[in-house]
């Protein structure tokens, strides 16, 4: 599920949002919030988020730099999730 | 499981297919009256009416975002400032950029909203003519409307028809209808971006990275109308173009009515206010003092104050034949 999540965003982001030019009011954009947020925290609190940021995306907004909360991990998990999942993760993204 | 997903979609496109349907339906006995009730005609009239409602729906959010642009004219020197720091960092640049935007209150884009109303609706109208040539209603459309729908040609290419799924007399005119249609959103579509980037932009946004993903774009513009032009019936094209004739139109208002300052478009706008105060007999801006000409001027002024450095440079360059400056970036990026 997850994968077929960041594939369809990977596809919206390569063929779709370009033709739409720059649109969104936040940074880093909803599509790549949205694929950031199901990388780190998986399809359901990922698909969550980046529809919660969709919704905040409205001409009424400020915008603003709007980064993916960090994932959430036991205290015994973390050296063995940052090993696997670099704090590099979000640039890469962000940079494809 | 299945099942279930298609209850959960059943139930989100039931209220996108009564709007669709609804509007479909009544600017179908509008154009009906006029073009014969199963004309091609009255249909692709009805689909473009759609369009029309729709992108007007979406109006009010397009003023909020003109209204949300006014003060970029301030921002100008700063947005300078931090071209020149962060420019060679696209990443840092768009955060900065973003950053300066919530500050000062002024955001000139347009947001993910509009977007994300009108792909449903898109959606919506691709099932509705795709069922619609299976013979199946979709809203409020009666059993005849649809059998009329599934007939109508235009051009002599039935609408409900793909580009690959198309048989009969009615096939070769479908392709070819497709086939215009999306050079025509090719050629919309190409011109909105150009237009942006040639005339609403000041010239040193447009270097580096920013131009080279703009370049690539224009390279994979075609080649997604292209498969959407395979995949979508005629009917769904023909909303798809007029949208992108509405952005296309929506835009040449704003770049010319509300250009990016220290543009070319800007500056053919305080020609053309020039000539119209010349017109009229009205004083030079100076005199009258409005807001909206005392924040131009600086603007103006650093404009100016740009070309005399740009012309030595130039001149330098004609004069001894060296490279101006080691500006790290490979020659020949820009033409013009």
């Amino acid at each position: 599920m997850k994968w077929v999540l960041i594939w369809l965003l990977r596809g919206y982001r390569f063929a779709i949002s370009p033709l739409y030019g720059e649109v969104c009011r936040y940074y880093p954009s909803c599509s790549a919030y949205a694929l950031e947020a199901v990388t780190v925290h998986g399809s359901i609190r990922g698909s969550w988020l980046g529809a919660r940021r969709l919704l905040r995306c409205h001409p009424w907004a400020a915008g603003g730099v709007d980064p993916v909360p960090p994932a959430r991990v036991s205290r015994r998990h973390r050296g063995y999730r940052r090993a696997k999942h670099p704090d590099s993760m979000s640039q890469r993204i962000q940079g494809a | 499981m299945f099942e279930f997903f298609g209850d959960v979609g059943g139930a989100i496109m039931a209220p996108l297919y009564f709007i669709t349907s609804v509007i479909l339906s009544g600017f179908h006995n509008l154009f009906g009256g006029i073009f014969g009730d199963d004309s091609g005609a009255a249909w692709a009239l009805s689909i473009i009416g759609l369009t029309l409602v729709i992108r007007a729906a979406l109006i009010p959010l397009f003023v909020k975002q003109i209204k949300s642009s006014r003060n970029m004219q301030l921002l100008q020197p700063k947005l300078k400032e931090l071209r020149d720091k962060y420019g060679h960092d696209r990443e840092r640049f768009a955060q900065e950029q973003m950053k300066l935007f919530k500050d000062t209150g002024t955001n000139p884009l347009a947001s993910c909203l509009p977007l994300i109303l009108q792909m449903p609706i898109f959606l919506s109208l691709f099932r509705l003519i795709d069922r619609a040539a299976h013979g199946e209603t979709r809203g409020v459309l009666s059993q005849d409307q649809v059998d009329s729908l599934a007939q109508a040609k235009i051009f002599g290419a039935r609408i409900a028809d793909t580009f690959t799924g198309a048989e009969g007399e009615s096939a070769t005119a479908v392709r070819v209808l497709a086939g215009l249609l999306v050079i025509a959103m090719t050629a919309t579509t190409f011109l909105t971006q150009r237009q942006l980037m040639t005339k609403n932009m000041p010239p040193d946004a447009l270097k580096g990275q920013y131009a080279q993903q703009q370049k690539m774009l224009l390279y994979i513009l075609p080649l997604v109308f292209a498969i959407g032009g395979i995949a979508f019936p005629i009917g769904v094209i023909i909303y798809w173009t007029t949208s992108n004739l509405w952005t296309m139109g929506q835009q040449f208002y704003v770049i010319r009515r509300n250009p990016a300052p220290g543009t070319p478009a800007a500056k053919a706008k305080e020609e053309r206010d020039a000539h119209k105060r010349a017109r009229k007999g009205l004083p030079e801006p100076e005199s009258t003092g409005t807001t909206t000409t005392a924040v131009a001027a600086p603007s103006e002024a650093e404009r100016r104050r740009q070309q005399p450095k740009k012309q030595s440079r130039e001149q330098r360059k004609k004069g001894k034949g060296a490279p101006p400056r080691g500006s790290g970036r490979p020659a020949g990026g820009k033409p013009r």
